[in-house]
């Protein structure tokens, strides 16, 4: 009676209890995540041609009468001092979106190629640069985000690339984790048994299959530098220039918040869309490559 | 069972039939089901993996999930189990019925205490206090057996051997004394060494209790020994039933007969072949209205394709459900035409290698 | 057991050496510390100051100095050992701050660690608070979406922990402000602290700012790790037992299910203390983050650096005794 094998009733169990079992088989990205994306083209894109388009310039004083609800001047209405809300909304989104877009560009450079490093040599170097990530993580992360601001200046780069360096580490770690999997498979000991060099190896074999978690990753850490360095300015330690964070850090203040909060509500609406966006279409991703076993 | 020992008849379940709706289609797990437990009596629940004899299990102790269709009756010392389900009663399931699991190693939680674990049902379901509740654990070890049970109510799951773990399921099982175990293959997990030890024991407190027994297993061996009755279960129905002796040395059910075929015994010469039972158990959604076994039996008849046999036969003495049973002259009439063409009405090839007496 | 606190101690000196290596080297190795410390006065020749000190010229307005200017140049110069090198200092500033002495402000001559005990508890009650809140919400929530999971409020779970996930804490905060404290008045708008239920009024919209996002990732977690658990043989045998649902959700299946809550409990004290600084901000509270920010813009970086000194050691602290906790959670940590 040995041929009976167990797993016959545990299958018809997981059938029964399981629903996930049946949602993992109809991988599809869906409409959610294509709305997702078209929110952010459409971001992206009025953020490019904003010069081009007839809005106001944001930092005009006087641009309609100041603390007015939205109108068909101001669709987000005026700010204490005359300004456009819509128009600093759209300008703010170019400082944001390039602080988000900057940072998360560095992480993946750095983090991921040191964590491939690290999965793909193993042994001394890893040990090296698993230390560098797990001291990076101990840190928090604003904190370390404000030393570097308040030491440096408040340039669009050093914060970029100050957000960019909180990345390194969950990217190099997920990199890390991905390549150790990866260089275990039968394409990279093929490429090594017919003598590959290291770098070809990293590069043509490991990077491409690498950089699908990455792109998950990449996005749903774009909405964290957006959110951090919104963080940021309100600590007054961002870029000097309009950001989201600006935005709504100026709107905040009690009086404002009484007599006009679309000055700050607008703003946080369309970042919040935004976040939600990038979160949504960075989970989808990670969903329908079923990255999940390599760690986030 | 006969009428005339209602009384005495403690489990009765008629004609229960559980589905499972899935996207796939409704699997089939268990259909129309009937059987009667004697009080202090034990039964024998034999089949494969999905079978059903699990399921069947785990209607009477109510562990179904929410999504699984139920119908039939089944009736424990005068109550309706399937109402009491319904009606959320508690203080039935773990005090009147309980039930022990395969694997100790994960029917324990493994962030308890093994002693804590126990008490907890005493304390739930008989109120006592936490020092009585651990006392009265640490009796219940020495009754299942388990050396030191002072240190062992101090110990947690992973600090115990498997055998002493299926010890601890058991006292835990019997903290507050039911009148009727289920035991779920309780020894497929553990060391052959291990097995008949707790096979004894599961006898000796049913027998010092005058408790009841469900086992449940897929080794016909298992069962043989230790059970009033066995029933054999098939893709969900019940395909015979009787006591041990008769099933051993006469049985019906070509299913039966071949499971017996492919395990070792003791009466027959050394060097014996076992035969293996050919092709895999049936796919439970939307079966075909035939004999669930007849695409592996060596028996199988044009009719085994057109309906499905009923369970008859004397009732509460032997049971089945074919229409070509073993050792009797319809089956050797329809294995030799069988044998003459080779193969059944399903295409399953056969030869006269060990052909069936 | 005692090699794995054993590693993780030798980590954890690691990492509070790094950390404070990197803070005290924003200070001391970036630009000119003198500067960093004084700001312009450390424009101030040492000539002239040598002068001052000989008597030589006045130390007064005629020079194009402010009175003691030169003695407070001497004093940070004294005070941070600047005629010693690099590793001196840090050696001497290492155990200054282990006994607690983190030096003054030049600007305003506070001590620090006056600032530090004054500001650092209520910030850390603030934390304290959010975590309360973030766990009560997450905990029968992660719960009640494991009990049907995929069903009607399962998914509208999904979809509201989606949502809150996706709103920065510094959004959440002002909104929360605008409808609770402004437009309907449940919660002071300024912080006061006369006895405890004055704070506690005063850190609650704070709190539920940093606890909500942090409920959604803890119910997020909580869902996956008990529905997993759920499936378990111990959950069936628990139910065999005759057990009700309440009882073996709670008391069976929710311990073993916190390991994932626990493990991001540390990192996310972490992005609390972050968010801390924030939401002290909107909400006014003299915490940690207000002064940090108040040293910012007064361009006080001898405060600054104490202050983030201080706090990334403390989640160091926090993130090493979360892993011991792990020992608590699963005995078969404990003995292996």
């Amino acid at each position: 009676m040995s041929e009976i094998e167990t797993t016959g009733e545990s299958r018809l169990e997981a059938i029964s209890m399981d629903d996930d079992v049946v949602d993992a088989v109809k991988k599809k990205l869906g409409v959610g995540f294509w709305i997702a994306v078209g929110w952010l083209g459409l971001l992206v894109a009025t953020v490019v041609l904003a010069p081009l388009l007839p809005f106001d310039d944001p930092d005009k004083l006087a641009s309609g009468p100041a603390r007015t609800g939205p109108s068909m001047d101001n669709w987000f209405g005026t700010d204490a001092l005359g300004r456009d809300v819509f128009a600093r909304t759209v300008y703010g989104a170019r400082v944001s979106l390039v602080v988000g877009f900057i940072a998360i560009a560095f992480g993946m450079v750095v983090g991921g190629s040191l964590g491939m490093i690290a999965g793909y040599f193993r042994g001394r170097v890893d040990q090296v640069i698993s230390f560098l990530f797990f001291t990076l993580l101990s840190f928090p992360g604003l904190i370390l985000a404000l030393l570097i601001t308040s030491t440096f200046d408040r340039t669009l780069r050093t914060v970029s690339l100050t957000l960019g360096v909180l990345a390194v580490a969950p990217v190099g770690r997920l990199a890390r984790a991905a390549t150790l999997v990866f260089a275990e498979r039968e394409f990279v000991q093929a490429a090594r048994v017919i003598g590959a060099k290291h770098f070809r190896i990293l590069t043509r074999e490991l990077l491409p299959v690498v950089l699908i978690p990455m792109a998950a990753l990449a996005l749903l850490g774009m909405g964290v530098a957006i959110v951090a360095e919104g963080g940021l300015a309100f600590l007054q330690l961002s870029v000097e220039d309009i950001s989201w964070g600006v935005i709504i850090n100026d709107g905040r203040g009690i009086r404002d918040l009484q007599e006009n909060p679309h000055v700050a509500l607008m703003p946080i609406g369309v970042m919040f869309l935004t976040i939600l966006a990038l979160n949504f279409a960075g989970d989808r991703v990670r969903e329908y490559f079923d990255v999940r076993e390599t760690a986030f | 069972m006969a009428e005339a020992s209602a009384a005495n008849t403690q489990l009765l379940v008629r004609d229960l039939t559980v589905r499972f709706p899935t996207t796939r289609g409704t699997v089939q797990a268990v259909n129309g089901v009937t059987f009667d437990l004697a009080r202090g009596a034990s039964l024998g629940i034999v089949g494969e993996s999905g079978s059903g004899k699990s399921v069947t299990a785990k209607t009477l102790m109510n562990l179904l999930p929410r999504t699984a269709e139920v119908a039939g009756d089944v009736i424990f010392e005068g109550e309706d189990v399937r109402r009491l389900a319904s009606e959320g009663r508690e203080h039935f399931w773990g005090v009147k019925m309980t039930m022990v699991f395969q694997d100790p190693m994960t029917s324990l939680n493994p962030v308890k205490k093994c002693g804590e674990q126990i008490a907890e049902t005493l304390r739930y379901h008989l109120k006592r206090d936490r020092k009585t509740a651990l006392a009265e654990a640490e009796d219940l070890l020495a009754q299942v057996g388990i050396p030191e049970p002072g240190k062992r109510v101090d110990q947690y799951p992973h600090e115990l051997s498997g055998g002493l773990r299926q010890r601890v399921v058991i006292a835990m099982a019997l903290a507050c004394e039911p009148s009727l175990l289920i035991a779920d293959e309780p020894t497929t997990a553990v060391d052959v060494t291990v097995q008949k030890h707790l096979l004894d024991l599961l006898d000796k407190l049913r027998e010092d209790r005058g408790m009841s027994m469900i086992l449940i297993t897929h080794d016909l061996g298992v069962a043989r020994g230790r059970c009033d009755e066995i029933a054999v279960m098939y893709a969900g129905r019940l395909v015979e039933r009787s006591a041990p002796e008769t099933l051993f040395s006469d049985s019906r059910h070509p299913y039966t007969d071949a499971l017996l075929r492919s395990i070792p015994r003791i009466d027959q010469p050394s060097h014996t072949r076992l035969e293996p039972i050919p092709g895999r158990p049936p796919e439970l959604i939307n079966p075909p209205e035939q004999c669930a076994y007849a695409p592996r039996c060596r028996f199988a008849r044009s009719d085994c394709l057109e309906s499905i046999p009923d369970i008859s036969g004397v009732a509460g003495m032997h049971e089945f459900a074919c229409f070509h049973p073993a050792n009797t002259d319809r089956g050797r009439e329809a294995l030799a035409a069988n044998l003459a063409q080779g193969c059944t009405v399903a295409g399953l090839e056969i030869s006269g290698a060990g052909a069936s007496s | 057991m005692k090699q794995f606190i054993l590693r993780r101690v030798a980590q954890l000196v690691l990492v509070v050496f790094s950390v404070t290596f990197l803070t005290f080297a924003s200070l001391n190795l970036v630009g000119d510390p003198l500067f960093n410390i004084v700001g312009v006065l450390s424009g101030i020749p040492d000539e002239q100051c040598e002068a001052v000190a000989r008597g030589e010229i006045e130390d007064t307005q005629s020079s194009g100095l402010n009175v003691g200017d030169c003695a407070l140049i001497a004093q940070a110069k004294e005070q941070n050992n600047l005629d010693k090198n690099v590793a001196e200092r840090y050696g001497i500033w290492l155990s200054d701050m282990a006994s607690g002495d983190f030096g003054t402000s030049f600007v305003n001559g506070d001590e620090i660690s006056d600032i530090v005990k004054e500001r650092l508890p209520v910030t850390i009650r603030l934390i304290v608070l959010a975590q309360i809140v973030a766990l009560g919400i997450a905990i029968p929530w992660g719960v009640a979406s494991a009990y049907r999971a995929n069903r009607g409020f399962d998914k509208a779970s999904t979809v509201g922990s989606f949502g809150l996930l996706s709103i920065p804490n510094f959004a959440l905060g002002v909104i929360l402000l605008y409808f609770f404290t402004l437009r309907w008045q449940i919660f002071p708008s300024r912080y006061e602290n006369a006895g405890w239920w004055s704070e506690l009024k005063a850190l609650t919209l704070p709190a539920f700012t940093l606890g909500l996002g942090l409920a959604a990732t803890y119910q997020r977690l909580l869902r996956t790790d008990l529905i997993t658990t759920l499936q378990d043989d111990f959950i069936h045998m628990a139910r065999a037992k005759g057990m009700s649902d309440r009882h073996i959700m709670y008391r069976h299946a929710l311990r073993p299910s916190m390991f994932s809550v626990i493990t991001v409990f540390g990192v996310n004290t972490g992005a609390l203390i972050g968010g801390a600084l924030v939401v002290e901000q909107i909400f006014s509270i003299p915490g940690v983050g207000t002064e940090l920010v108040e040293a910012v813009l007064r361009n006080d970086p001898p405060v600054v650096i104490s202050l983030i000194s201080v706090v990334a050691i403390g989640f160091v602290l926090i993130n090493f005794f979360v892993d011991l906790m792990y020992g608590y959670l699963d005995p078969r940590v404990r003995t292996s």
